[in-house]
């Protein structure tokens, strides 16, 4: 059921964003989760594994994103997007804006019959242009909720969905619903970017094929993969000899972006142990500055890797280049551990292990007020020893990457603690 | 060391675990991929000292070539004197099968804790081999009546 | 017997079916007596996959449903509100672990995994054939929750927990709150100081009535069950009054002939029998150390009126609903000789070096040398190839570069040297490596099996390394002082892991049930582990899941009641003799003795019972039974396990 009021607006259905709306509710507290795209499940979902105890991503997202969108006390908005946030006395005023899916959500059943027909190709997002997919889509199998979309932009409005919909879910008619709430509190799940490998031209990210980045590398070991095998691009072959190189986008100051984003070490390690179980007789090299293995189980993690075979140079790569003949490529670095100097390798198939940036957009939605950012453009946590998901605006937390870089267990415990603060704040109001 | 020689049996074990603490232990060496012989199978309860001894001997009737408990040892959440206890649950089992002519030593206990992966692969590859030279269960006079 | 049982064999995305062969199994089983629908699902777990299942419950009108997937850890909540949406009784759903005890574990042998997966399912559905529906016990709960350590984490949880409108009782074991940091000085990342954060979470604690606060208190005994805890605490005296105040502590502890090593310094300096840990310890009176107070009289001497002698140790019962284990981590202590650790002069534990910095004003001293040269040397019990500590202590790395940066601020000159395997300084804790960098820090890598050598000779040290950065040369360097940057270790808690039963991980810190899950909760119900106690963590990481472990229990206990599992024990009137052995092995007192039908019987109390089952054994007519684990279940499995499997 649909209410005017809330207790608190969760911006952002990824995994911190859910944890917080899921423990809010147990809580008892009326929460509504706003998700900009067509299913909840953020980054998470998308993945193959995950470290440290190589758990299957959808075995822990799925079920969870089941029971958020099914608890009574949470109310879950997508393709939806917070317009505006104005404070009012103790509470908030917030705009939604409810993109048109063109497809009727209580009637759209996830057949697939209009995908099977509708004529248009395009690049799929969510595979991140690996593969295409269609004008209306489901946005994945393990999608939540898992109706189709029209994304009109690409649509060339032929019909022909409409005719073979067993539902009659398909409704060209659809406008963009706006809807008013009031709310007593905010948490910002907005999550974060990938950096984009186009950023660093000189590792050919675009330009050559057989460079990959790290989420597309995530998608191939997917259960929800779009080959069901890992391939190079450019020929289908099956590569033999795969590097990783670490640090891309990340602890560099030419990018902009000279922090670490605490993530990329643990998953290339995570991809490694598991392409040594796809693929047995391929080589993997990891080039790396420090194997930053932190957390709770990590440093065995990385340790059987290396027992399993996984290759690590200390090296800062300079350059990639591709090799016409076989499109393999070689790699430039600078070996810092060996022998020294300038070195090269020859690869079949490059990863590249790219950081987190923020996702800052949420901010322009603040009318009333400026919601303040740190200096790379996350969230910034006012008392982060004390209230980690404090913000500088009152009763507006923050939980998940969007405060800063960090992995699933951590994301889930700041969402915990977001969950804690809110609910105290809630109580001081009264 | 437990690979299948040629002409050899996989001895079928029973293990007895427990919900909070061996079978947790148990699922550990899963998620490690640590190997143990795939004819163990276990059946998990509250606790060890809720097993009753009848079941381990109508487990041999059915064909198991032995039973192994996983118990809790001293983290049992239930009650400090578990060991005790199911240590007196095999006892009784022993005799039983003892007096129907089953090898005793077909029972095993150990205590296997929550992160005690290693330990249990270690006990499932011995036991196996100290199986595999008891024979088949259906050598022993005990284990006779198998037709069911 | 149930008619109607539907399977679900689990993909589990690969993780089972690239080893497991799914349709096999699921044609094995799908004519077993009593099953009516039997189906393979890419992700039983997933939204889409339980909205086909209540369908084809409520579709097929099934009584029974069996889902080979995951551990039951996992999963069985999921599925049991599942059965409970489409109108099954939760306790007749029968979750199969095909995934960690067959398919990853057998994942070297796929055919006899298949097997495997077969007599295992097979085994569930006789199970779910003789599952009986069940209800939960509803109780009450009690509105309180004990934190045991008041470090930084269990002040904190404290103070959410009070918020909530729970009462809290804050033990804590030493006459001091606050934990580790207040030993540490300014902290990363805000550099705010450890004692002004322990001021400013005791100053909300007592501004909140519903905390109760114990010093020098210890857990005693523990028992009952979630929700009704009863909790034994023992209070040790302070021998000075807590209520009354006076303005000349510090004159009186200047006064007390006693000295003693100081622990709260690593035993760097002395201190009184009559002692604070530091100036602004709270609370704020000081405590008397009994064991090692002379009992001369002379602190007496000023303000009688706040000494009381005749204090005596206390013991308290307090009455709970759930518990947070918030005691903390000890630093790592090398080991005599370990990099020359206490067999020379010029070699300090990081922990000690920061509370020689917090104790020296104006010039940084050691054993009467002006130190201007510092060698740190990383990893010291942490990421131990041989030794116990094979986990990375995640807090060290950046704790010495910032040691660094604070001494650079405070003493200009000072250069230093960083002997290190890997720089860890994750996330934004980077920009700190940064500055260190650029302030001209000296960085050497050396290689896990060819450690730095520290070589003392008289009042001269020197520490030599192969430094991986530079090809391998071997440098060597001539520190005023060795700085050993140790990790975290479990604090010694034995006792109290007993008396909780927390379970220990793999590295000896308390365990969750998972990481991504359930990463505050234990296997106990109702005792949630936060802070450091959980495994290394920096404060704010402390306080996240600190933080976390409070919407936990306000969660659970907010609702004022809670349902029980009722896997409870049942005697069977018929065969029951009385002869009181159940009553004897029962330490729940949930056996009693009754009258019925003419003959005496034993009878459950099942608000009592606790299920663990140890009254079955010891009936010789065998007249009782667990609910959910009865004989013919059991049985029922052993058989389905057993029956061989064709083609
Ligand atoms: C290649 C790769 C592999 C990884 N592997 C692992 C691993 O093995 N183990 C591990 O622990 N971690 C791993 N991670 C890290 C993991 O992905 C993150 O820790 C986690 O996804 C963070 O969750 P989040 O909810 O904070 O952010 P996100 O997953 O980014 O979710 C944010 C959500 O908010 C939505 N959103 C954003 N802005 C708005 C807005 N303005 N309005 C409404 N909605 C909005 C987004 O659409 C998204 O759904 C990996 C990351 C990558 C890139
Ligand atoms: C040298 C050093 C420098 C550091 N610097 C920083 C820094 O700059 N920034 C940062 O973020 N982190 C830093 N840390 C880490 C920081 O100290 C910890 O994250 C923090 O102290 C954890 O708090 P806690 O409450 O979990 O544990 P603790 O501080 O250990 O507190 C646990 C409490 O529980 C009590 N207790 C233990 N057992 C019992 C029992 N049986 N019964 C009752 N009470 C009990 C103890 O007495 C103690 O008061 C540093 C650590 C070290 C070693």
């Amino acid at each position: 059921m649909f209410h005017l009021e809330y207790d608190v607006m969760v911006v952002g259905g990824g995994i911190a964003g859910q944890e917080t709306s899921l423990n809010l509710a147990n809580m008892g507290f009326k929460v509504i989760l706003i998700e900009k795209e067509p299913s909840i499940g953020g980054k998470m979902i998308l993945l193959s594994k995950v470290f440290p105890t190589l758990d299957c991503a959808s075995c822990i997202a799925t079920p969870k994103m089941s029971e958020t969108m099914r608890h009574e006390n949470i109310e879950v908005l997508s393709y939806s997007e917070v317009s505006s946030i104005e404070r009012i006395d103790k509470k908030f005023k917030v705009k939604i804006l409810k993109k048109p899916k063109f497809v009727r959500e209580d009637l759209c059943t996830g057949c697939q019959e209009c995908e099977a027909n509708c004529p248009v190709n395009v690049e799929d997002q969510f595979n991140f242009g690996l593969v295409g997919r269609r004008a209306v889509y489901i946005p994945y199998s393990t999608a939540i909720p898992k109706t189709a979309v029209i994304d009109i932009d690409n649509c060339i409005l032929c019909g022909a969905c409409e005719r073979v919909c067993p539902a009659n879910a398909i409704d060209f008619t659809q406008e963009p619903e706006y809807y008013t709430l009031k709310v007593k509190s905010v948490v910002l799940a907005t999550g974060f970017n990938l950096f984009p490998a186009r950023k660093k031209p000189q590792y050919g990210f675009g330009m050559y094929p057989n460079v990959m980045d790290a989420m597309e590398m995530d998608r191939l070991l997917s259960p929800t993969r779009p080959y069901n095998a890992v391939i190079r691009p450019l020929d289908g072959k099956i590569p033999e000899n795969i590097a990783y190189i670490l640090c891309t986008g990340s602890r560099d100051v030419s990018v902009g972006n000279p922090i670490c984003s605490q993530i990329c070490c643990m998953y290339s390690i995570k991809q490694a142990q598991l392409l040594m179980g796809a693929l047995p007789l391929a080589d993997i090299t990891i080039y790396y500055i420090d194997i930053r293995a932190f957390g709770k189980g990590f440093e065995e993690f990385y340790q059987q890797a290396k027992d399993m075979g996984v290759q690590f140079i200390k090296g800062k790569v300079a350059k990639i280049e591709e090799i016409k003949e076989s499109g393999n490529l070689k790699v430039r670095y600078e070996d810092i551990e060996g022998s020294g100097g300038v070195k090269e390798m020859e690869h079949d198939l490059v990863v590249l292990s790219v950081g987190m940036l923020s996702n800052p957009q949420i901010t322009s939605s603040f009318k009333t007020e400026e919601l303040e950012l740190d200096e790379y453009f996350y969230v910034k946590q006012t008392d982060p020893l004390i209230n980690p998901a404090k913000t500088n605006l009152k009763g507006i937390f923050a939980a998940g990457t969007a405060t800063g870089p960090k992995d699933i267990p951590d994301s889930i415990l700041s969402a915990g603690a977001a969950s804690a603060e809110v609910a105290a704040y809630i109580r001081s109001l009264k | 060391m437990t690979e299948k020689r040629e002409g050899e049996f996989s001895p079928k074990i029973l293990v007895f675990s427990t919900n909070s603490i061996s079978d947790p232990g148990i699922d550990l060496a899963g998620l490690l991929k640590m190997h143990y012989p795939p004819s163990a199978y276990t059946v998990s309860l509250p606790c060890s000292s809720g097993i009753n001894p009848d079941w381990i001997i109508y487990a041999f009737k059915k064909g198991f070539d032995g039973v192994f408990i996983a118990a809790d040892g001293t983290d049992c959440p239930y009650r400090d004197d578990c060991s005790e206890l199911t240590a007196k649950i095999v006892q009784e089992a022993q005799t039983k099968a003892q007096d129907i002519g089953i090898n005793p030593a077909r029972i095993k206990m150990a205590a296997i804790c929550s992160v005690c992966a290693e330990p249990f692969v270690n006990h499932m590859k011995k036991f196996s081999e100290a199986l595999i030279k008891m024979g088949s269960i259906k050598n022993e006079s005990g284990g006779k009546d198998v037709s069911s | 017997m149930k008619k109607r049982i539907g399977v679900y064999i689990c993909h589990c995305g690969g993780n089972i079916s690239d080893y497991v062969d799914v349709k096999k199994v699921m044609h094995s089983v799908e004519n077993e007596e009593g099953v009516v629908l039997a189906k393979t699902t890419v992700f039983a777990c997933s939204d889409s996959s339980q909205k086909e299942m209540v369908q084809d419950i409520l579709e097929n009108k099934l009584d029974g449903m069996v889902v080979a997937s995951c551990s039951p850890k996992l999963h069985l909540h999921t599925f049991r509100s599942v059965a409970e949406r489409a109108g099954i009784n939760p306790y007749e759903y029968i979750q199969v672990n095909i995934r960690e005890q067959d398919s990853w574990a057998h994942s070297d042998k796929p055919e006899e995994a298949t097997e495997k997966a077969i007599r295992l399912v097979r085994s569930g559905i006789r199970r779910a054939a003789q599952a009986k529906p069940l209800t939960p016990n509803e109780i009450s709960v009690t509105n309180g929750v004990a934190v045991i350590g008041g470090g930084a984490a269990g002040m904190r949880a404290a103070i959410e927990l009070a918020d909530t409108g729970l009462n809290v009782y804050l033990i804590e074991k030493e006459h001091f709150l606050g934990g580790r940091i207040s030993q540490w000085g300014a902290l990363f990342e805000s550099g705010e100081r450890g004692e002004e954060l322990v001021e400013r979470l005791y100053k909300e604690i007592i501004k909140r009535n519903n905390i109760k606060i114990w010093t020098g208190a210890e857990v005693e005994s523990f028992s009952g069950c979630v929700g009704n805890f009863d909790l034994g605490i023992k209070i040790h005296p302070r021998f000075i009054k807590t209520d009354k105040g006076c303005e000349k502590f510090e004159e009186i502890i200047k006064q007390c002939p006693v000295e003693v090593p100081d622990e709260f310094n690593f035993g760097l300096t002395k201190r009184k029998a009559i002692y604070k840990n530091y100036k602004k310890a709270f609370p704020e009176q000081p405590a008397i150390d009994i064991d090692n107070c002379t009992k001369c009289g002379i602190c007496e001497q000023t303000c009688p009126e706040v000494f009381d002698f005749n204090q005596k140790v206390e013991k308290l019962n307090l009455k709970i609903g759930a518990v947070i284990l918030t005691t903390g981590f000890s630093p790592y202590e090398p080991k005599e000789g370990e990099y020359g650790y206490k067999n020379s002069d010029t070699v300090l534990s990081l922990q000690q070096f920061r509370r020689l910095m917090e104790l020296s004003n104006g010039k940084l001293v050691f054993n009467n040398k002006e130190i201007k040269n510092i060698g740190f040397i990383y990893c010291v019990g942490s990421r131990q190839k041989g030794g116990d500590n094979k986990y990375c202590s995640r807090f060290c790395c950046t704790a010495a570069i910032h040691t660094s940066l604070l001494l650079k601020e405070k003493y200009k000159d000072i250069k230093t040297y960083h002997l290190f395997r890997d720089i860890r300084t994750y996330g934004k804790q980077e920009l700190l490596y940064r500055d260190s960098c650029k302030n001209g820090d000296i960085y050497l890598k050396f290689d896990e099996n060819q450690p730095p050598e520290v070589i003392t000779e008289g009042e001269n040290t020197i520490v030599r390394i192969k430094d991986l950065l530079t090809e391998g040369e071997e440098i060597e360097i001539n520190p005023d002082l060795i700085v050993l940057v140790t990790g975290m270790v479990p604090r010694n808690n034995e006792r109290l892991e007993k008396i909780f039963k927390v379970p220990i991980g793999r590295d000896r810190f308390f365990n969750e049930i998972h990481p991504k899950l359930r990463p505050v909760e234990t296997v106990i119900d109702g005792v949630f582990i936060a802070g450091t106690s959980q495994g290394p963590k920096n404060l704010t990481e402390s306080i996240l899941s600190s933080l976390s472990s409070s919407a936990k229990t306000y969660s659970l206990l907010s609702g004022g009641t809670l349902q029980l599992e009722p896997i409870v024990a049942i005697v069977n009137k018929n065969a029951c003799e009385w002869c009181g052995k159940c009553d004897e092995v029962c330490i729940y007192d949930a056996i009693e003795k009754k009258e019925a039908e003419g003959k005496t019987i034993a009878y459950v109390n099942e608000a009592l019972c606790k299920g663990c089952g140890s009254c079955i054994p010891v009936c010789e007519q065998r007249a009782i039974e667990l609910k959910g684990y009865t004989n013919k279940e059991i049985m029922g499995m052993i058989d389905g396990i057993m029956e061989e499997v064709n083609g």
